[in-house]
């Protein structure tokens, strides 16, 4: 969440809540010019911060409940208790969308309709009004009967024509939906195909499409304006429609057929689709089957019992059906096993799909329960929202047990020495380790609390994707797999930026123009993928394109240019290693500077981001074949591992995740350049520098003789070799920030206790360094 | 292009007809407005094009071969 995001969502509900005061308070004690003048700006001002932060949706209902305000404004409407009432119900849905857009980053996918369907109700309470003062009788109906759904013209002449297809059961009620798209006139030229939104409707039961403004002379008729209605009828859930017409809100009604607009069951009619007839003949050809159903023989016979049977499903205009029939009599002769075959007939059988609907179901065949399931899931396991402080404390009080635990253990040590007590210490001890298992898991459960799905950051992309590849004109399909995989809030809230870097620059300079894919013989349609997994306690994001891949050599050469490296260090580097340069800061391989990306800055960004969390980034990549950036982070931030030195004499603490390696070097090793050491390590020069100086601590006398204990730990993406008088302990602690007089104190990433109660100050190691 | 005028004058829809086949089909109609027109052979019917279709309801030779349209379509 962006900080505009944060103050939209702050100042919306400060709007919504004032508004509605302000409302209620017009009711109850009359208008003023003031009051009415507050609402007003308050709708006003909503609806420009809902396009500021583009949530079309929000604009288009707010918009509706301005025109009714501004008619109350301009005196032209009464504020009649109706009129608060829709503007009430306006301010309502707003703020459930503000909800879900502070949750989710984004509107639900039936928003568009919702905002539809809103704005329409507000817009009949300005036309009844209009009609109440003109004293027309109808007026009275007020905007309860709209809410109720008084059963649109249209939508009765849909249910009609369904006719027998759909009958109203007994007792539970079904919910069909009528579906009224209208598209826009220029749709064609934006490459919309109406007919195929249609196509995808599932559990389609009536379908109409007719002339919007009837139809012109032939001679005159423009091919490319569309002027279509398309209606239809279908027992999907709401959801499933929602998602089909997600882009065209505008554009499309869906509205609910109450179950008492259907037409009653006929009697003794169960299966209402399937006609006695297809069933009985059907029927015949499954005895048929079954009678003869010995492996390997009557290829002709089972052939020709698919045949009859996919005919009788066609006739019963059961395509569907006809065709799955016809695959698997296909190949149930090819193999002489009716097996699968008689499988199939049994579950059209025993279960016919509008059976189904008739029982008030309306999953579809061969669908898991799971969408279903999902209604009744919103009810068993509501969220509870926790603002993200109080789980902080916890995690701050869980952490401080953890320590007070291994103040104990130190105890027991204390206790076995000094006193002697070995039955009482083994007690202690015993207690210290149900204490410690306990404190684990308590640290384990509070740590899964701010534990959300790495889908959060990601479904921003799609729309990202689609809009940047528009931008460039490159065709790009995107891909995510893993959505479900969790990890510590702020890692996920932290993986926007990078993946925005990592998305970008695999589109701008990884993908190919189209007409260089299709002579490269690559599909012209390139894929990006964004995949996370865990493994072990690392989270693992990769951004994968098919693109042209980095070529080393260019890396190396702008690398040169930029001066980032000498031609010796370049030459030495693998191609692995080079392709990594990217990463560097100042390093950018675009040609010219896009409007997308190549400004120079990014793919640094993305190492510095990560790496501020304990995170690392590889890179891959195969010319000609394309790039993988692969982000490998800590799953939670909250623990630290951290390892304590002595230096001057005092107990340092350094992040395991900077330590490469801890080494004992003999003085033949260390090679003096000027006044500074340093020593070859895997074919690197490190310098070394002695951590009691860098902190100004005297410095142990060093003899010539003995060897010297140096701790690798790479900052900043350099290797530097940091002298040490011990390395006493590796401990995972909870790490707290420097806080009041000591907070800009540089050099120290926090602070953390230890068991024996004293203070150990963390080095940030960057920062340290001259 | 997936429209063509057979010898006999019968306007033909063959294939996946897209979004641009609805000029050439109304150009043809409006040429002969009487020709029947065969789209047996035609697997996917865009919106343009079955708008065209509608506008200038031609007579018609067999049934569409989209499986979608023949199914649903009401004419």
């Amino acid at each position: 969440m962006n900080e505009l995001h944060a103050q939209f969502i702050t100042e919306a509900r400060e709007l919504v809540e004032q508004a509605s005061d302000d409302l209620i308070a017009l009711e109850r004690d009359g208008a003023s010019v003031e009051r009415i003048d507050r609402i007003f700006r308050a709708f006003h001002t909503l609806k420009g911060s809902a396009g500021v932060v583009e949530l079309p949706p929000m604009s288009l209902t707010l918009h509706a409940a301005e025109d009714l305000l501004s008619g109350i404004h301009a005196g032209r409407l009464d504020p009649t208790s109706t009129i608060v009432d829709g503007a009430l119900a306006c301010l309502d849905q707003v703020s459930r969308w503000v909800d879900d857009f502070e949750i989710r980053g984004a509107l639900p996918s039936q928003a568009g309709e919702d905002a539809r369907a809103m704005a329409e109700q507000l817009r009949d309470l300005i036309s009844e009004e209009h009609a109440a003062e003109r004293g027309k009788p109808e007026a009275g109906t007020g905007s309860a009967s709209v809410a109720e759904g008084r059963l649109a013209e249209w939508v009765s002449h849909l249910v009609a024509s369904a006719g027998a297809r759909i009958s109203r059961p007994e007792k539970i009620p079904v919910n069909l939906l009528a579906v009224s798209y209208e598209p826009r006139s220029g749709c064609f030229y934006d490459g919309d195909d109406p007919l195929q939104l249609m196509r995808q409707v599932p559990d389609l039961l009536v379908f109409r499409i007719e002339a919007r403004d009837g139809w012109p002379p032939l001679a005159s008729l423009d091919p490319y304006a569309c002027n279509l209605r398309l209606r239809c009828l279908s027992a999907a859930d709401r959801a499933a429609l929602s998602s089909i017409f997600r882009l065209v809100p505008d554009q499309v009604r869906i509205i609910d057929v109450p179950s008492s607009a259907l037409p009653a069951e006929p009697a003794n009619r169960r299966d209402a689709d399937m006609g006695a007839l297809v069933r009985t003949v059907v029927e015949e050809q499954r005895r048929m089957l079954r009678v003869g159903s010995g492996v390997g023989e009557g290829i002709g016979r089972i052939r020709a019992a698919a045949r009859v049977t996919a005919n009788a499903f066609r006739h019963d205009r059961r395509q569907d059906l006809a065709e799955r029939i016809e695959v698997a009599g296909a190949s149930a002769a090819s193999r002489g096993d009716v097996s699968d075959l008689l499988l199939l007939l049994d579950e059209i059988l025993d279960q016919p799909p509008t059976a189904r609907i008739a029982d008030g179901e309306v999953a579809r065949l061969g669908e898991p329960a799971g969408s279903t399931a999902e209604g009744s899931e919103r009810f068993a396991r509501r969220p509870l929202r926790v603002d993200e402080s109080k789980i902080d404390a916890l995690i701050n009080l869980a952490g401080e047990l953890i320590v007070a635990k291994n103040g104990l253990a130190h105890l027991v040590k204390r206790l076995e020495a000094e006193i002697g007590g070995r039955d009482l210490a083994r007690a202690i001890r015993r207690d210290h380790d149900v204490i410690e298992r306990l404190a684990g898991e308590m640290r384990a459960a509070i740590l899964q609390l701010r534990m959300v799905p790495v889908a959060q950051v990601f479904r921003s992309f799609p729309r990202l994707v689609r809009d940047m590849s528009r931008q460039l004109s490159k065709e790009a399909a995107f891909v995510t797999r893993g959505e479900t995989t969790e990890c510590d809030k702020t890692v996920v809230d932290l993986l926007f930026e990078p993946l925005l870097h990592l998305v970008r620059n695999a589109l701008d300079h990884g993908i190919e123009d189209p007409e260089q894919r299709r002579s490269l013989g690559k599909p012209e349609m390139a894929t990006i993928s964004i995949q996370a997994a865990r493994a072990g306690d690392r989270l693992i994001v990769e951004v994968i394109d098919d693109g042209r891949g980095i070529n080393p050599d260019t890396v190396r050469r702008k690398a040169r240019e930029r001066g980032l490296l000498g031609d010796q260090e370049l030459a030495a580097l693998a191609d692995e290693q080079a392709v990594e340069l990217i990463f560097a800061a100042g390093f950018s391989t675009a040609a010219e500077v896009s409007d997308i990306s190549g400004r120079g800055v990014g793919m640094d960004v993305v190492r510095t981001t990560v790496g501020r969390i304990g995170g690392r980034v590889s890179l891959t990549s195969r010319v000609g074949v394309g790039t993988t950036v692969r982000l490998d982070l800590p799953t939670t931030i909250a623990m630290s591992r951290i390892m304590v030195v002595e230096a001057g004499g005092q107990a340092f603490g350094i992040h395991m995740d900077a330590v490469t390696e801890t080494v004992r070097l003999t003085p033949d090793r260390i090679s003096r350049i000027k006044t500074n050491e340093g020593f070859v390590l895997h074919d690197h020069v490190v310098p070394i520098c002695s951590l009691a100086e860098l902190m100004n601590l005297p410095r142990k006398p060093a003899s010539d003789l003995t060897a010297r204990l140096v701790v690798v730990a790479e900052t900043g993406g350099k290797l530097a070799g940091f002298e040490v008088d011990a390395i006493r302990d590796r401990l995972e602690v909870v790490l707290k920030p420097m806080q009041g007089l000591l907070s800009n104190a540089r050099g120290y990433a926090g602070t953390t206790l230890l068991g024996d109660g004293s203070v150990l100050l963390v080095l940030d190691l960057k920062e340290i360094l001259p | 292009v997936s429209v063509s005028r057979r010898s006999d004058g019968t306007i033909v829809l063959d294939g996946r007809c897209p979004v641009e086949d609805a000029e050439v089909l109304l150009e043809l109609l409006q040429a002969t407005p009487a020709a029947s027109l065969d789209w047996t052979q035609c697997i996917h019917l865009h919106t343009a094009v079955l708008q065209v279709v509608l506008a200038a309801r031609p007579p018609l030779a067999g049934q569409c071969g989209d499986a979608w349209v023949r199914q649903w379509l009401e004419l």
